[in-house]
C-alpha cells in the first residue's frame, strides 16, 4: 500500500534561517502521527508546507503515490487536505456557522445562504467535539479555547483524508481534550491520516501512533510514543536531558499582597458565553503562585480582565484589596502603575502588534523608565530589551526583526517579558505557556519560582493541569463564576482539581502526570 | 561555510529589497524629478524646470499641503483619517485676515488664537473618536462641515482682502514678511516653515516615547491598550497636532493669497492623504514616516509643476496624478513582509 503522505527532502529557508531541512515525513492511512519539537523547530512550516499555505519549498510531496505541487491552501484541500492552523484564523466578525462554511455556503433551492441548515449542521458538528456553542454567536466574542473547537469543528467538517492539527488543544482543558480525542480515534478509524502538534507531552502518548521529532529544522528521531518515557522524548527534542519540569513550590510566602472578596460583576450589557465573576473570593501572598482551575468558560479569564480593569461596564460588588489597600481597577495603566501586570492569552490579537519590531513590543509598557522628559534613550532600552530576551532565552535573529516572524512560544515570552520590565508585584497571567515547548516551560516555571522568591505574587489561570499541579502553591478552582473549591497542591493532585472543576465527586485517575 | 556565506548574502538582499521599500517616496521622487529634468521645456539652452526661480516656486506650492500632510502622517499612523483639515486651513486663513484687518489686532495675538482654534478644533474631534468611539472618518466629515460653518460665518460669507499697512483695516506689515523670501531673496518664509515642522516632525517620531505609544495604536490599538498604553490620551493628542498644523497652513495660505477666504484648501485633505499614501505610510496605521510623507508631496508638486510648465490640459493632470497615487499603492502591496 502506497503511503497516503510521502514528504521527501523538505525545505524551507526564511532569511538567514532555516526552518526545515531535508526533512522526510511519511504518514500512513489510518495513522495518527505526532509531530514533536522545540518553538522555532519546524513543526509549523513543515506542515504548511503539506497544507499548501506554503507554495515556495524545496523537496517533493506524493499523496498515495501521486506527486503533487500545490499551488494554495485551497489546492491542498481538493485533494483531501486540511489544517487546524495554531494561530487560529477565523473571521472575527462572522458567526460561528457561518466560520465553519465559510467559502462553501450551504444553498437553497433558490440560491440564497441556508443559515438554518448551516446552523444545525454546525450544531452538530461541534456537539460531536461535545461543546455546547451557539452557531449563531460572532467568533470575535469566543475565548481562544472556544475558537480552537470552532476550528476543530470547521476541519472536521471538510471531510479530509489528512488532517494536520497544529496545536489544537493549547487553549482545551483536560474534558475538552479527552472529547476531541475521541473525535480523532473515530476519524483514525475510518481511515483518515492525522498529523498532531502538540507542546503538551501527556497527550503524545495517549492518542498517537507513531511520533516524530524535529529539531532545527532537521528529522531527530522517529518512535512509538508508547514505547518512550516522557522523559526520553523530552531529551530528544530539546538535545539534552531536562533535569526537572517544575521546581518545587516553596512554601516561603510572605505577607498578603492580593485579596479578593466575594467580587461580582453585573455587566451592564450581558453578552451571551461571558461569564463574568459572581461572588470569587480568593487571596494571593507574596511570593506565591495561585493558580486558576475550571473547565472553559468557567470564568478564569474574566475573573484576570476584571482585577486588570478591562472587564466591560457595569456594577462591581465586593471588596479588591492590594497590599491591604482597596484598590478600584479603572484601566491598564491605572492597575499596571499600582504594580499589577497581566498577560492576555491571545498573545496576536491582544498582546503584540506583529508587524512591529521584537524590541518595540518588549519595551512598550514600561517605556518612562528609558529616558527623561519624553525622550528615549536608545541605548538603554536596547539594554533591557536583550536582558530580557536573554533572561528568557528568546530565540530571535534580531532585536529589529517583526515580532510575528517568531515561533509562537518565542511570541508568547516577548509578552511575557515586557510585563516583568514593569517589575510588577502582582502578576496576572492568562494561560502563559500556550503554545511554549517544554524546553521554554520550564524556563517560564523556573522563572516564575525565581521571581515568586523574590517576593512577586502570581495569580495563573491554565487548562493544563499538570501545571496547575506542579507550578502552584495552591489552587482555585472556579466553576460558572464561582470559586468551588481551593486545594494546596502539596497534598492533592489533577483529578481532585478536574472533579472540582466539572462538579461532580468522581474521579478521573486516568489523567497522567508528566 | 557555504551556510555563512549564503546567510550573509541572502541578509543582504533582504535589507537592500527593506531599505528599496522603506525609501520607496524616495526613490519616486527622484524619478519624477529626473523625469522632469528630461521633459522640461527649454529655453536658450537653459532648462526651465530647474532653475532657481521654477524650484522655489515647486516647494512653495507644496509647503501649505506639506504641512497639512504631516499632521495627516500622525493621524493615519494610529489608524484614522482627518478629512476637516482643508475645512480647519479655511477656517484659520479667515480668521487670519479678519481678526487683523477688522478687529486691528496685532500679528502675534491673532496668529495664537488662530492657532490654538486649530488646535482645539482638532483635540475636539479626538475626544469624539477616542472617547465616544465614533470612527474618526465621520468625525472629520462633520468636522469639516463644521469648520466650513464656522468660516463662512466668521467671514461673512465673503473673503476678506488682506492690505498690509499700519491704519485701521490694514494688517501689520510684520505679517507680510511671512510671506516673502529669505536667504538672498531665494527661499520663501513658507517653505521654511513646512522645512522646520517636517524636521521637528521627524525627530519627534524618532525619539520621543509619545511616538511609540502612538505606532503601537495603530497597530493593534487593543495590544496598545492593555499593554498600558495611554490610547485615548495619544489618539487626542494626535488629532489636536493635526488641527494645529492645518490652522498653521491656514496662516500660510492667507499671506501668500493676501486674503482669507471661507472657500480656501477645498480638497486639500484629499492632497494631503495622497501625499501620506504615497510616502508609504499604511492606511491600516502602525506604519509609516513622515519622511516619506514629505517625499510624496514633493513627489506631487514636481509633478503639478512640470505638468503645468508643459502646458498639459488640466483635466490630464489629474489622470496621471491618479494614476500616480494608484502605482504607489500598488508598489506597497509588493512590500516584503519582514
Ligand atoms: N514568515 C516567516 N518569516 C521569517 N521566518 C519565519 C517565518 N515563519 C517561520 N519562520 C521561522 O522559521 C522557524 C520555524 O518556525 P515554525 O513556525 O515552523 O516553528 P514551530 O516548530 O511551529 O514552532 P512553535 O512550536 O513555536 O509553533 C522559526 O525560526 C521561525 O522564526
Ligand atoms: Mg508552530
Amino acid at each position: 500500500m502506497a503511503d497516503l503522505v510521502r514528504m521527501a527532502a523538505i525545505g524551507k529557508r526564511y532569511g538567514g534561517v532555516q526552518a526545515c531541512h531535508e526533512v522526510d515525513f511519511v504518514l500512513g492511512a489510518g495513522e495518527v502521527h505526532a509531530l514533536l519539537g522545540e518553538n522555532g523547530a519546524g513543526k509549523s512550516t513543515l506542515m504548511k508546507i503539506l497544507s499548501g499555505d506554503i507554495t515556495e519549498y524545496a523537496g517533493s510531496i506524493a499523496i498515495n503515490g501521486t506527486p503533487v505541487r500545490f499551488s494554495g491552501p485551497t489546492d491542498a484541500q481538493a485533494a483531501g487536505i486540511a489544517m487546524i492552523h495554531q494561530e487560529l484564523d477565523l473571521v472575527p466578525g462572522l458567526s460561528v456557522a457561518d466560520n465553519i462554511f465559510l467559502g462553501r455556503e450551504l444553498r437553497t433551492t433558490v440560491r440564497t445562504v441556508d443559515r438554518r441548515r448551516m446552523e444545525r449542521e454546525a450544531r452538530e458538528l461541534l456537539d460531536r467535539s461535545g461543546v455546547g456553542l451557539d452557531p449563531r454567536r460572532p467568533v470575535g466574542e469566543l475565548r481562544v479555547g472556544e475558537q480552537q473547537l470552532v476550528t476543530i469543528a470547521k476541519a472536521i467538517s471538510l471531510d479530509a483524508r489528512v488532517l494536520i492539527m497544529d496545536e489544537p488543544t493549547s487553549a482545551l482543558t483536560s474534558s475538552e481534550v479527552e472529547r476531541l480525542f475521541d473525535v480523532i480515534r473515530e476519524l483514525r478509524n475510518s481511515g483518515v491520516g492525522i498529523v498532531y502538534i502538540s507542546h503538551r507531552m501527556e497527550e503524545i502518548a495517549k492518542v498517537a501512533d507513531r511520533a516524530t521529532v524535529l529539531r532545527n529544522g532537521k528529522i531527530v528521531t522517529s518512535f512509538d510514543p508508547r514505547k518512550l518515557s516522557t522523559a526520553e522524548v523530552v531529551e530528544a527534542m530539546v538535545g539534552r536531558p531536562v533535569q526537572t519540569m517544575f521546581t518545587t513550590p516553596d512554601s516561603d510566602t510572605g505577607d498578603e499582597l492580593l485579596r479578593v472578596e466575594n467580587l461580582k460583576l453585573k455587566a451592564r450589557r450581558p453578552r451571551p458565553g461571558r461569564r463574568d465573576p459572581d461572588g470569587i473570593s480568593l487571596t494571593v501572598r507574596s511570593g506565591e503562585i495561585v493558580g486558576l482551575a475550571g473547565l472553559l468558560g468557567a470564568g478564569r479569564t474574566e475573573l484576570l480582565e476584571t482585577l486588570y480593569g478591562v472587564a466591560p461596564g457595569g456594577i462591581r460588588t465586593g471588596r479588591i484589596l492590594l497590599q491591604g489597600r482597596p484598590i478600584r481597577p479603572r484601566g491598564p495603566r491605572q492597575v499596571l502603575a499600582q504594580g499589577i501586570g497581566f498577560v492576555p492569552e491571545d498573545r496576536r490579537a491582544s498582546g503584540l502588534v506583529l508587524f512591529h519590531s521584537i524590541l518595540a513590543n518588549t519595551v512598550v509598557s514600561s517605556l518612562p523608565s528609558y529616558g527623561r522628559l519624553g525622550v528615549i534613550a536608545r541605548r538603554m532600552e536596547r539594554t533591557a530589551s536583550v536582558r530580557m530576551a536573554d533572561r528568557l532565552r528568546l530565540k530571535f535573529g534580531r532585536l529589529q526583526d517583526e515580532v510575528g516572524t517568531l515561533s509562537g512560544g518565542n511570541q508568547q515570552k516577548v509578552v511575557f517579558g515586557r510585563m516583568l520590565l514593569t517589575e510588577p508585584k502582582l502578576l496576572l497571567l492568562d494561560e502563559p505557556t500556550r503554545g511554549v515547548d517544554v524546553g521554554a516551560k520550564a524556563e517560564i516555571y523556573r522563572l516564575l519560582g525565581e521571581l515568586a522568591a523574590q517576593g512577586l505574587g502570581v495569580l495563573l489561570a491554565s487548562s493544563e493541569l499538570p501545571e496547575l499541579v506542579g507550578v502552584c502553591d495552591r489552587v482555585v478552582v472556579l466553576r460558572d463564576g464561582r470559586d468551588v473549591a481551593s486545594f494546596s497542591t502539596a497534598d492533592s493532585g489533577e483529578g481532585d482539581l478536574l472533579a472540582a472543576a466539572m462538579g461532580h465527586g468522581e474521579m478521573f485517575d486516568e489523567v497522567g502526570g508528566v | 561555510m557555504t551556510d555563512v556565506q549564503d546567510k550573509v548574502v541572502t541578509t543582504d538582499k533582504m535589507s537592500v529589497a527593506a531599505t528599496l521599500f522603506r525609501f520607496q517616496s524616495v526613490f519616486g521622487l527622484i524619478a519624477v524629478f529626473v523625469a522632469a529634468i528630461i521633459f522640461s521645456p527649454r529655453k536658450n539652452g537653459a532648462i526651465l524646470f530647474v532653475s532657481a526661480d521654477n524650484l522655489a516656486n515647486v516647494v512653495r506650492a507644496v509647503s501649505e499641503i506639506g504641512i497639512i500632510a504631516v499632521g495627516m502622517t500622525f493621524v493615519i499612523l494610529i489608524g484614522g483619517i482627518d478629512l476637516s483639515v482643508g475645512a480647519v486651513l479655511g477656517l484659520a486663513a479667515v480668521g487670519s485676515a479678519v481678526l487683523m484687518v477688522e478687529n486691528d489686532w496685532g500679528f502675534l495675538p491673532s496668529v495664537v488664537l488662530v492657532l490654538a482654534i486649530g488646535l482645539v478644533f482638532g483635540a475636539l474631534q479626538g475626544v469624539a473618536t477616542a472617547m465616544i468611539g465614533i470612527q474618526s472618518f465621520i468625525v472629520t466629515l462633520a468636522g469639516l462641515q463644521i469648520a466650513r460653518g464656522l468660516a463662512r460665518i466668521w467671514s461673512g460669507g465673503q473673503g476678506v482682502a488682506i492690505a498690509y499697512g499700519d491704519g485701521p483695516k490694514e494688517a501689520p506689515t510684520s505679517f507680510a514678511l511671512l510671506g516673502e523670501r529669505t536667504f538672498g531673496g531665494l527661499v520663501p518664509i513658507p517653505v521654511i516653515i513646512f522645512a522646520v515642522v517636517a524636521i521637528a516632525a521627524v525627530v519627534f517620531l524618532r525619539v520621543s516615547a509619545f511616538s511609540r505609544h502612538l505606532y503601537a495604536v495603530g497597530g493593534n490599538e487593543k495590544a496598545a491598550r492593555l499593554s498600558g498604553v495611554p490610547v485615548v490620551r495619544v489618539k487626542i493628542a494626535v488629532f489636536a497636532i493635526c488641527g494645529l498644523l492645518a490652522s498653521l497652513a491656514g496662516i500660510v495660505h492667507a499671506v501668500q493669497l493676501n486674503q482669507g477666504s471661507p472657500n480656501d484648501g477645498i480638497g486639500y485633505e484629499l492632497d494631503a492623504i495622497a501625499a501620506v499614501v504615497i510616502g508609504g505610510t499604511s492606511l491600516a496605521g502602525g506604519r509609516g514616516s513622515v519622511a516619506g510623507t514629505v517625499a510624496g508631496a514633493l513627489l506631487l508638486g514636481v509633478l503639478n509643476n512640470i505638468l503645468a510648465l508643459n502646458n498639459i490640459d488640466s483635466n490630464i493632470q489629474l489622470l496621471i496624478k491618479g494614476l500616480v497615487i494608484v502605482a504607489a499603492a500598488a508598489l506597497q502591496r509588493l512590500r516584503p513582509t519582514s
